[in-house]
């Protein structure tokens, strides 16, 4: 019984055994097949994926070729496609100290070693500075544009702190040249000052912005100018100096130049404002163009002016004619000359020796409403035309000018005006009489505008040979660059201040056109109270300082722009010679 | 004989159908193989245009006018060309030639066997930027400022202040005059 119950025992025993471990068996295989049954399930994902990626084409989806080269503001170039503006993607080397999460430590390396591996990168980097950045633990810039080699190197150093973000940089590669023309571009991408605000609408289209806008400017003209002025302005200890090169058949801007300039690659506020001490010394912000923004009056150089509309008035018709030369009284007021120049002078002597009561008498003659109606054929009366933002209004003498009035604008005083509407104007009097507005787009072939005509194409050719006597016989002499036939006229203004006129600031001028057989170009240079120091004779009128610098700048310019000298070649004044006598 | 026929033929369809299939995903994944190949060549395509961009930059950057027109004055003391430097064309070039004596010998001539292809002594230069050959012309127009006749006198050595001396920017045939 013991036994049987034994037995029993053993095999009920064996019995419940047996079944314990079918049912593990069972979990067994059940856990076995999910587990085949997951990794089935993956496999057959991940061969699907597969499938899915090869056999569909829109799994990558990348942006367009054209797209990634789009730029992200259009270029600008000169009119060769120099290009002066430019954008582009770039690295920028950004130090961010909380990347790593620890504030006490922001670098894996002591920030001495991570400057010298930078500095294996970068040679230009200087190493204490970079390592007094790195350990004050400040974010900012270690370096603004990082080539994408090197910062492929950078990411190679190990420091998450060192970041690399992608920046759209708008470059000038011209630095400062020809600022005023190209303004820049504000933190918000918003155009600024020059073309860069004119054309903003067009360099951010992105149906357009891939085609670069050409202007009318030549890149290697403009360096002359700025070049040329920028030593007579040293050399005169000036104030500021301002110049214009002008196509006189298109009115396309070769050149523009206003100094002092701002650097459009690094704007700063002293730039762009006026602070109360630069109010006090009279100066004005950088980025103030004094060719299209200041007026000032440009003095002598009206006097051709003056002249031109009395021969077009048919007031001047004998060339051997004399006038009075001595004081002229109106009222209370007297208008001399600096100097004795002569008891009578004819119209040539007039304009070669710049004598201010000639011309008063010749615009006396001519009458005002006949003068007003030439200055405003000119454009005199209205701000310049031009695309640029920053234009200033004329001082203009109103409607009705008394004979006063008259007799001074007859000699550039009491109307003050732009260099660039000296410009304009004098591309009428010389291409033939023509007036057409300043461009600084590039005009192509046939499509210069047409213009009003001002003067008669014989009182142009006229003109012509009277500037070109100046130049050779009067105070333009120093202009007079063998070959190129200059012709042009020198303006010293004093400026107006203090209930009179100041004497000891001038504003000289020197308006001139070349070359004068068959003229091409007008160029204006201007200095903005020249002092007289050695370079200059200690003289401080026109003839000695920006007539020298015109006398310098067209040799260099000429043959770029297609004017070869020749001393060959001149305009004919054979018949206009015989009246000055005694000059030859 | 027929159902045999028929299973035959079922197995041939089945079997064309299989290596079609197989045939058709073998080349929409070589098709899509050479897509991203060209997906990838695009991205480095951008990638070198944008390190040209910069590249170009910064040439035009550290060649910028003011830099070249400093050396040209303060280094090579280069001026501008003079009226007497330019000539007319090639019958003003012949005219500079003086006719040879009597006496003189003849000139010595070379023969020389053309040669195709022939790129002359010197291969065209190359523009930095596209390296593509520059023309004559182009090369002409790149200087603005040429060579001067004062251009012996610079070989000798001077010190920096005495260039920087050499012009004064409103020196020239300074006039008597007043206005």
């Amino acid at each position: 019984m013991t036994a049987l119950a034994v037995s029993t025992t053993i095999s009920h025993g064996r019995a419940t055994l047996s079944g314990t471990r079918q049912r593990m068996l069972d979990d067994a295989r059940l856990r076995v097949l999910w587990v085949a049954l997951i990794f089935a399930l993956v496999a057959a994902v991940a061969t699907l994926r597969i499938g899915y990626l090869g056999l569909s084409d829109q799994v990558a989806t990348s942006t367009s070729l054209e797209d990634a080269l789009l730029p992200p503001r259009g270029e600008l170039t000169d009119r060769n496609g120099v290009p002066l503006a430019r954008a582009f993607p770039a690295y920028a080397l950004w130090y961010n100290p909380k990347a790593l999460g620890d504030p006490d430590n922001p670098l894996v390396k002591s920030p001495r070693e991570v400057a010298q591996e930078l500095k294996i990168i970068f040679p230009a980097l200087n190493v204490e500075n970079a390592a007094e950045k790195l350990a004050a633990g400040r974010p900012g810039y270690l370096m603004r544009r990082v080539l994408p080699e090197d910062a492929n190197r950078v990411m190679a150093i190990g420091e998450l702190s060192l970041e690399l973000p992608r920046e759209t940089d708008r470059h000038y590669p011209q630095g400062s040249m020809a600022a005023h023309i190209l303004g820049y571009v504000d933190r918000e991408g918003q155009g600024r000052v020059g073309m860069e605000q004119v054309l903003n609408d067009q360099l951010t289209d992105p149906a357009v912005r891939n085609t670069p806008s050409a202007l009318s400017i030549d890149m290697r003209v403009q360096g002359a100018l700025e070049d040329e002025l920028g030593r007579g302005m040293l050399a005169t200890n000036a104030m500021g100096a301002a110049g214009v090169i002008l196509d006189v058949d298109t009115g396309e801007i070769m050149a523009l130049a206003s100094l002092p300039e701002f650097d459009p690659n690094k704007v700063e506020a002293e730039d762009l404002l006026q602070s109360e001490e630069m109010r006090q010394r009279g100066e004005v912000p950088t980025s103030f163009n004094r060719v299209t923004n200041q007026v000032y009056e440009l003095g002598s150089t009206f006097k051709p002016l003056t002249v031109a509309a009395a021969i077009d008035a048919g007031t001047i018709r004998d060339f051997g004619r004399t006038y009075d030369a001595s004081t002229v009284k109106v009222g209370r007021f007297s208008i001399k000359d600096s100097h004795f120049i002569g008891d009578n002078l004819n119209v040539a002597e007039t304009l070669i020796h710049s004598s201010n009561t000639t011309t008063a008498r010749i615009a006396d003659e001519l009458g005002s409403e006949k003068l007003r109606r030439t200055m405003i054929d000119l454009g005199m009366n209205e701000r310049p035309y031009i695309e640029l933002p920053a234009r200033g209004h004329p001082i203009w003498p109103g409607e009705k000018w008394p004979r006063l009035r008259n007799m001074t604008v007859g000699y550039g005083h009491g109307i003050a005006v732009t260099p660039l509407h000296l410009a304009s104007a004098y591309a009428a009097m010389v291409n033939g009489g023509v007036w057409r507005p300043a461009t600084l787009h590039k005009l192509g072939a046939g499509e210069a505008p047409k213009g009003r005509r001002v003067f008669k194409a014989s009182t142009s050719s006229r003109m012509r040979q009277l500037l070109r006597m100046i130049a050779i016989y009067g105070t333009g002499k120093n202009a007079d660059a063998p070959g190129f036939r200059v012709g042009g006229k020198t303006g010293s203004a004093e400026k107006p201040g203090g209930g009179g006129y100041r004497r000891t600031s001038l504003v000289s001028t020197f308006a001139a056109a070349f070359p004068m057989d068959k003229p091409r170009y007008v160029v204006i240079a201007m200095l903005d109270e020249p002092k007289g120091t050695t370079a200059s004779s200690f003289q401080r009128t026109a003839a000695w300082n920006a007539a020298p610098i015109v006398g310098n700048l067209i040799p260099r310019i000429g043959p770029i722009l297609g004017v070869r000298p020749d001393e060959t070649r001149d305009i004919d004044i054979s018949d206009l010679k015989p009246l000055i006598g005694g000059e030859q | 004989m027929m159902r045999a026929g028929s299973r035959l033929r079922q197995i041939g369809w089945a079997l064309a159908l299989a290596i079609c299939l197989t045939l058709f995903l073998a080349l929409t994944f070589r098709v899509n193989a050479v897509k991203s190949d060209v997906r990838l060549a695009e991205r480095e395509i951008i990638a070198l245009e944008r390190e040209k961009l910069l590249l170009e930059t910064e040439f035009e950057t550290r060649a910028n006018q003011q830099q070249l027109a400093n050396l040209n004055r303060i280094e090579f003391g280069y001026q501008a060309p003079k009226a007497n430097q330019y000539l007319e064309g090639e019958r003003q070039l012949a005219s500079l030639g003086t006719p040879r004596r009597a006496d003189a010998p003849d000139p010595i001539r070379v023969a020389r066997a053309p040669v195709p292809n022939d790129k002359g002594l010197f291969p065209m230069m190359v523009s930095p930027l596209t390296g593509e050959p520059v023309a004559g012309e182009g090369i002409e127009d790149a200087a603005p400022v040429e060579e001067s006749e004062g251009r012996q006198e610079l070989s000798a050595p001077r010190s920096l202040a005495q260039r920087l001396a050499i012009s004064n920017p409103l020196e020239g045939p300074i006039a008597e005059v007043s206005e």
